[in-house]
């Protein structure tokens, strides 16, 4: 397993153990569907305080990383550890039982369900079963739209209402980590401060955050160090020392990148 | 038209109603859930009421209907979890999901049905009724067992309804047909739901051969045409809709009963199918149904 010449210096091909205070560590992962390669070899490591942003062009394989991660699709080679531990091979539900949680990009959801139907299924693993009162009690907090609406189908709710919804559903599966894929996808800027604070507030309570978003504005808001994702490959990471810089990620997002 | 006339036609629309809405829930479920038409899900039917005539009748092993019932109904959890195994499970995720399901299911249903032959031969048997003797109900005399299907049919669907809407794993099995990858994603093991809900609707067709056992003769057959009125009610009800199913059961058990009546029973299937097509011409969606699953 050779990492591909577009990968960062810091992927550490010589150092295969997951130092202890790393949360999520990705080896190498390659996926794609069918006949098609998507992620070519992609390294990353999310440390256990840490909220990393992941950025890139549209249909460059940042939905398909989080996919392989949470073992939607299936990876074709390399490692994932969470927590310390090997997860590349457990099913679905199993990372979701550890802690793992992974809030897709534009989730439908279960459009029959009213949302304290879904809210109250999503604490589904045992551990979140424990935690259940409680996070239902925060998630209403966090975000009283969803308490005011508690009967609605999800069907019929508004693409605000129902990314605070995916997200509500993140939580109470009781995340030791989130991965969010482009909670502010198609929302008004209003909606996408409500959000931000949102998250930030979840994130305060000391959950480490893999997040990816097409708004710069908001991700930096929210991350310390961000990947640019290029080609199913990580391209350049930046900001581990310090914060994330604005001119750096500009450069980054329009100079390698497609044109956005 | 007499009292009596009508009195002997709902009577027997509601026996056949609830015959069918206890075999087209099962196989509504599996169509929701999976996203396939189970064609065995007749020979699960007739298989369950043989597993209970062999373990309760004289001629078989002879310990009684409640041996016989609860024999049924832990062989069919075990062959309903088999066949999703062996019939389904392997095509799942394949571009041509359904229609491969299709022939695997047909085939599955022919092994069923040869096998039954095999077991137990041509020859006609019949189960013992759970209630013996008659009951009149409003001025139609029908046998007692008649009666016990008509009052346990709902209860059974209650029940159904209930579990579904309620219970962990009845709400995960929701989860599941509306979005199996969010399913998993709140950590359903979606494997395991298809198991529970298959093995679930095996138990739904032998509960309905086993109740109707003793109302008509068992044979190979026995299934097959249950079968097919339960897949026209579960398009006619709106597929992905358990009480769109539940009112097209009891719709079609009503205007067979009253098309028997009129023209006879030998145009009466073709009558049907011919009802549902217009049907279908007005509302594509079903009775009550979604355009999707
Ligand atoms: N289910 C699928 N089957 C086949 N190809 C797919 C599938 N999902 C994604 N792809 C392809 O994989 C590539 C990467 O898609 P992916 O969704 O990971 O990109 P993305 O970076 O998340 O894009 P966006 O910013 O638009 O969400 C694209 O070329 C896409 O067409
Ligand atoms: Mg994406």
């Amino acid at each position: 397993m050779t990492a591909p010449d577009t990968a960062p210096p810091a992927a550490a091909d010589t150092a295969p153990d997951t130092a202890p205070d790393i949360a999520l560590d990705v080896r190498d992962l390659r996926a794609g569907y069918d006949a098609s390669d998507v992620l070519e070899g992609i390294c990353l490591q999310v440390a256990r305080d840490e909220r990393v942003g992941l950025f890139g062009p549209n249909g460059h394989g940042k939905s398909t990383l989080l996919n392989t991660i949470s073992r939607v699709i299936r990876p074709r080679a390399g490692r994932v550890a969470f927590m310390g531990e090997e997860i590349g091979q457990l099913p679905a539900q199993t990372i979701v039982a550890r802690g793992l949680v992974h809030v897709p990009q534009a989730n439908r959801l279960f459009p029959d369900m009213q949302i304290l139907e879904t809210l109250e299924l999503s604490a589904y693993t045992p551990r979140a079963r424990a935690a259940k009162d409680e996070t239902l009690d925060r998630v209403l907090q966090l975000f009283p739209r969803l308490a005011e609406r508690r009967r609605q189908a999800c069907k019929t709710l508004s693409g605000g209402e129902r990314q605070m919804l995916s997200i509500g559903v993140g939580l109470m599966s009781a995340p030791r980590m989130l991965m969010l894929d482009e909670p502010t996808l198609g929302l008004s800027p209003k909606l996408k401060d409500e959000l931000a604070e949102a998250i930030a507030a979840i994130s305060a309570t000391g959950i480490p955050l893999l997040l990816v978003e097409q708004d710069i504005a908001f991700t930096l808001s929210l991350v310390d160090r961000m990947y640019l994702i290029d080609h199913g490959a990580i391209s350049r990471e930046v900001g581990r020392s310090g914060g994330v810089d604005h001119q750096e990620i500009m450069e980054m997002y329009f100079g390698t990148g497609e044109g956005a | 038209m007499s009292l009596d006339v009508i009195s002997a036609i709902l009577v027997s629309g509601l026996v056949l109603g609830s015959v069918y809405a206890l075999m087209a829930s099962g196989l509504s479920l599996v169509w929701t859930t999976l996203g396939i038409f189970n064609f065995a899900h007749g020979a699960f039917m007739t298989v369950g009421a043989y597993i209970a005539w062999t373990a309760s009748d004289q001629a078989g092993l002879g310990y009684g209907l409640a041996a016989g019932i609860a024999l049924s109904v832990a062989v069919m959890i075990g062959l309903g979890i088999v066949l999703e195994r062996v019939v389904v499970r392997p095509f799942y995720g394949q571009r041509d999901f359904l229609l491969i399901t299709v022939m695997s299911t047909l085939a599955a249903m022919i092994v069923l049905q040869k096998g039954t032959q095999m077991i137990w031969g041509a020859r006609l048997k019949q189960l013992a009724p759970i209630v013996p003797g008659k009951a009149t109900l409003w001025r139609t005399t029908i046998s007692a067992q008649e009666t016990l299907i008509i009052v346990l049919a709902p209860i059974v669907l209650i029940a159904l309804q209930l579990f579904l809407s309620r219970t962990r794993t009845g709400r995960g099995i929701r989860a599941v047909g509306q979005n199996p990858d969010a399913a998993r994603l709140i950590g359903i093991d979606v494997s395991r739901l298809f198991y529970v809900t298959f093995a679930l609707s095996a138990v739904l067709a032998a509960l309905t051969g086993i109740l109707l056992g003793s109302v008509r003769l068992l044979t190979p057959q026995f299934g097959d045409d249950p079968l097919v009125k339960a897949l026209i009610i579960v398009i006619f009800g709106g597929l992905g809709s358990l009480n769109g199913t539940i009112v097209a059961a009891y719709a079609m058990g009503l205007v067979e009963a009253a098309l028997t009546y009129a023209i006879g029973i030998y145009w009466t299937p073709s009558l049907i199918f011919l009802l549902l097509i217009l049907v279908l011409l007005v509302r594509p969606q079903g009775l009550l149904g979604k355009v999707t699953r």
